[in-house]
């Protein structure tokens, strides 16, 4: 369960806190319960970039000895959490949506359309998941066929764009499969349990 | 590869209906109820298909790449991170309690509070995205708890929270300035003035709404409040105004970057919630994965737009934009003003990045060409990207404070709201252009 | 219409003066031709970001770049050596002739074309002058200076002499050194740092520069160069070779009228270091180029080229 419900209230608009949902819709299945779940490890990414950031400031107007590594590891974090992030939403059907027809069309209606978006964003996540391994080719690969991580460049010299651009293919891959996924549960009708958030939030 | 032949060679078109499609499918597909980044980037994946073929694909993958590794971005989550502690914590109550206690007798003096908190929020923040999640977080329950009008909470809380690429420091301004080639300083000296104008336009409507229309900002509360309540009520505010002297203290004392500076605002408000004995590790690992999820949607939004200019420079896009302004007309204030007209029907389809990518690049040397005061235009721009957040159907504040807001308050509630807030943008673009003094210029 | 049209993409933005220069490349390249080949220029990151051109050349999107090719250290560090051999040149004109006399194009196409990418001819903006709020004179003012530094060589040789540098990206730099977060910067030529408001900021530049002259090379898809006639292939590099000469000299005289007009103004103080003090940046820089070459294969080509080459003309010992 979101460790949101087990928040200790201080205050009575607590209502609010849907805005973190219970977790993956049902339609889902099994890989979105996965991707919500892998949510912490990029969330607790976010943190640990803002303790570098501290301690970089520390650092260097305390210290006047600044890293050479502290911005490069703290885009290189942020990066993974924003793609991971539009996973993240995919799973929890938390991407913002304009439903000013969606709502007004009949259910069966809603369901084909859920079903066609579903089909149409797996193909195209399934398409950036090719292309994104063309730039894997060249990130991880040097000219010559040998394995090789593509640095920074910088004094640090980290393999972060390789690393990212790997991390790239491997969300588009799981982002095609929710897709799928979606689509098929929405065919067969699944339903969500709890009120859903964003289908809903519209009216 | 068969599906290859679905897509029809776009490329036929011709720039000029290549572009209107291009906007024609953005309009369709958003009325789906497609999530809109995915809208964008399924735009972005037809026109590069249809029009250079697979072999152009990659440029999408390249630019979402490009765009989530950029630094300027590295703020926004910090900015939300600090939203989901305060929400998790009792320090916004408190301190619209304590706003409430100050300003006094005044009718819609929280709204006109909120709007100054917008504005040292912006001089905090050189990007948009953080604080409409953080004002939304922050103002709009407790404002809505208050009696505020719900339309008048979220207009200020969407037109206040994009100050923040207004008002110095400004991410707008220096991606501006590095593409005129003109000094980032007078930028953002020339913005201050503006900017503070815009915000006092928004105060003055305010005031007169709650004034002319009294039902929409609650009673100044009649009943004298004991001395020993009113100390306790002005507590809630010491803690937020100890962050906001961390923040500021830190970018204008030369010790943090804009960016380490929001680091530096998350760690202010975490030991606030510490000092207030409410921290603990479920609301920390809610508030983070609050974050992610925020972010995942704000990001997403601005990488569809970055992909789909990306795209359409590489049809040609540049030349196509800036042959139609050089050819309208021969008198510079009407090509001004076309300028002007662009930036407002871009805004409507993009996001911010996307138009100053696609715009800037253009207009800078036609402006130039012109003997205009680069300067001058640059805040004019930035005071044109007002518009742009606000404006639907693609309109990024409203799209974040969707995400935060309570359910049962649509983006169409939320839009409708801001159309007062526009009309004020639209009239100080105007002021600027017809008084050019305002920039100090 | 032209019979070749190419799409270039430019590591400058649209209203930098090296845009506008190589615009004027592109313009004296048609002309040259009598038409027959148009180069489309676009400004830094219309397409793809800056980082990200070599790819898209290579994969066809792009036709070809105008870039600094230090970008492209993290592929190679050949392109970092080769492209800002911080230290050893003090004048454009010996970058030029180790590029077209002394080894440099071929060294660059065995570096290129294996990317799919080849490599036409060299250009420069000139020395980079230095960003300083502080007084800098010499090697030892440098200690502890915290500094921007954005690519590898540059930023190792400062970390060597002493200064402590800081990695900000360009959005932030003018920010931070308004603000003192740091003291001094890397940036650019000294006309473009007067134009964008740094010496005001930053009082006591340093002109002529000590610490960099970055090599822009223009390079274009090879394939598409191979299937070129010969008189095109010779009209891309006359006219890059001249356009090289032209930017070099135009924005010579702009720095020069630049920080004229700075000493004149009275409020900027304009540095010059001492030929000793550059022979110490540049012993000090020497000795990080072998740090450099043990990194790869091509990096340790480069390397000798160019020591080779320096010691030929006598410009090391
Ligand atoms: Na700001
Ligand atoms: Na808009």
């Amino acid at each position: 369960m979101m460790s949101d419900q087990d928040v200790h209230h201080t205050t009575d608009d607590r209502k609010r806190s849907r805005a973190v949902s219970p977790g993956a819709v049902a339609q889902a299945g099994k890989i979105g319960w996965l991707i919500d779940k892998g949510g912490i490890i990029f969330a607790g990414g976010i943190f640990i970039a803002m303790l570098i950031l501290i301690q970089e400031v520390f650092l260097r107007y305390v210290l006047n000895s600044p890293t050479i590594w502290a911005h490069e590891a703290t885009i290189f974090l942020c990066a993974v959490a924003f793609i991971y992030g539009g996973l993240y939403c995919a799973a929890r059907n938390t991407h913002i949506r304009v439903v000013i027809i969606y709502d007004l069309v009949s259910p069966g209606v809603r369901r084909f359309l859920d079903v066609i978006i579903s089909l149409v964003c797996m193909i195209s996540a399934a398409t950036f998941a090719w292309a994104s391994w063309l730039m894997v080719q060249r990130a991880a690969f040097a000219p010559d066929g040998s394995f090789r991580l593509e640095t920074s460049g910088s004094a640090w010299n980290p393999p972060t764009p390789s690393l990212l651009k790997i991390f790239m293919l491997a969300v588009m891959v799981a982002l095609a499969i929710q897709f799928l996924v979606l689509a098929v549960n929405y065919a067969r009708g699944v339903t969500q349990a709890a009120p859903s958030i964003q289908a809903e939030g519209e009216k | 590869m068969e599906l290859l032949d679905l897509i029809p060679n776009l490329k036929s078109l011709g720039i000029e209906y290549g572009t209107l499609l291009m906007f024609a499918l953005l309009l369709g597909l958003l009325l789906t109820g497609m999530p809109l980044a995915f809208v964008t980037l399924l735009v972005a994946l037809i026109f590069a298909l249809g029009w250079f073929g697979p072999n152009a694909v990659p440029l999408i993958t390249s630019r979402v790449y490009s765009f989530v590794s950029s630094f300027v971005f590295v703020s926004v989550p910090m900015f939300v991170l600090m939203a989901a502690l305060l929400d998790r914590s009792g320090i916004a109550r408190d301190l619209f309690d304590a706003m409430k206690l100050i300003g006094g007798r005044l009718r819609g003096a929280v709204a006109v509070q909120t709007i100054f908190v917008a504005v040292v929020l912006a001089a905090m923040s050189g990007i948009i995205g953080g604080e409409v999640v953080l004002l939304g977080l922050l103002a709009l329950p407790q404002m809505l708890r208050m009696g505020y009008n719900r339309n008048l909470a979220i207009g200020v809380i969407c037109a206040g929270g994009s100050l923040g690429t207004m008002v110095p420091p400004s991410i707008v301004l220096i991606i501006y300035g590095l593409t005129a080639n003109t000094s980032i300083g007078e930028l953002f000296t020339s913005a201050f003035v503006p900017g503070f104008m815009l915000a006092s336009f928004y105060v003055i409507y305010v005031l007169a709404r709650c004034y002319i229309t009294p039902e929409v900002a609650p009673d100044p509360s009649p009943e004298a409040v004991p001395s020993g309540e009113k100390l306790r009520l002005l507590k809630g505010i010491v803690l937020p105004i100890m962050v906001v002297i961390f923040v500021l203290g830190s970018i204008y004392g030369g010790i943090a970057s804009v960016t380490e500076a929001s680091a530096v605002g998350v760690l202010g408000v975490l030991l606030s919630t510490i000092v207030r004995r409410e921290f603990n590790l479920p609301m920390l690992k809610g508030a983070v994965l609050q974050t992610l999820a925020t972010c995942g949607m704000i990001v997403w939004i601005g990488i569809g737009a970055s992909a789909l200019v990306g795209v359409f420079n590489l049809m040609g896009g540049i030349k196509f934009v800036s042959a139609l302004i050089t050819g309208i007309s021969d008198n510079p204030t009407i090509i001004i003003l076309f300028m002007m007209l662009i930036l407002f029907v871009l805004g409507m389809f993009l996001d911010w990045v996307g138009i100053a990518l696609l715009t800037m690049p253009i207009f800078v040397p036609i402006i130039k060409s012109l003997g205009y005061d680069p300067v001058w235009f640059g805040v004019l721009f930035a005071m044109n990207m007002q518009i742009s957040f606000l404006s639907p159907p693609f309109g990024p504040a409203a799209f974040y404070l969707k995400s935060v807001a309570p359910p049962d308050i649509s983006l169409g509630d939320i839009f409708r709201s801001m159309l007062p807030f526009i009309a004020i943008q639209i009239f100080s673009v105007g002021l600027l252009i017809a008084f050019p003094g305002i920039t100090g210029r | 219409a032209a019979e070749f049209e190419f799409k270039f993409q430019s590591s400058d933005p649209s209203g930098n003066p090296n845009f506008e220069l190589q615009q004027g490349w592109a313009k004296s390249l048609a002309e040259k031709t009598g038409g027959r080949v148009k180069v489309e220029l676009l400004p830094v990151g219309s397409v793809v970001e800056h980082s990200e051109t070599q790819d898209a050349i290579a994969a066809g999107i792009l036709d070809g770049h105008i870039t600094d090719t230090s970008y492209f250290t993290g592929k190679d560090a050949a392109f970092g050596l080769i492209a800002n051999p911080v230290g050893a040149w003090s004048d454009p004109e010996q970058m030029f002739d180790f590029m077209e006399n002394g080894g440099g194009r071929q060294l660059m196409n065995g570096l290129l074309e294996p990317y799919g990418l080849h490599f036409i001819g060299a250009t420069t903006p000139g020395l980079e002058a230095f960003v300083s709020k502080v007084p800098i004179d010499s090697v030892a003012d440098l200690k502890g200076v915290k500094m921007r530094a954005p690519e590898g060589l540059v930023q190792q040789v400062f970390a060597a002499a002493g200064a402590a540098p800081v990695n900000l990206p360009g959005s932030e730099v003018f920010t931070a050194l308004d603000k003192g977060v740091i003291e001094a910067a890397d940036y650019t030529v000294f006309s473009t740092n007067q134009a964008q408001g740094l010496n005001d900021i930053a009082p006591h530049p340093i002109y002529p520069g000590f610490h960099s002259m970055p090599l822009v090379e223009i390079s274009m898809n090879k394939a598409k160069w191979d299937a070129l006639p010969d008189d095109i292939k010779a009209a891309f590099e006359q006219t890059v070779h001249d356009f090289s000469r032209h930017q070099v000299a135009v924005l010579a005289e702009r720095d020069e009228a630049a920080a004229a007009a700075a000493k004149a103004g009275g409020k900027i103080t304009v540095h010059n270091w001492s030929a000793e003090e550059r022979a110490n940046f540049r012993t000090i820089a020497t000795g990080e180029w072998k740090q450099v070459a043990e990194r790869s294969a091509n990096a340790r080509k480069v390397y000798d080229a160019l020591t080779g080459y320096l010691k030929e003309k006598g410009l090391v010992k």
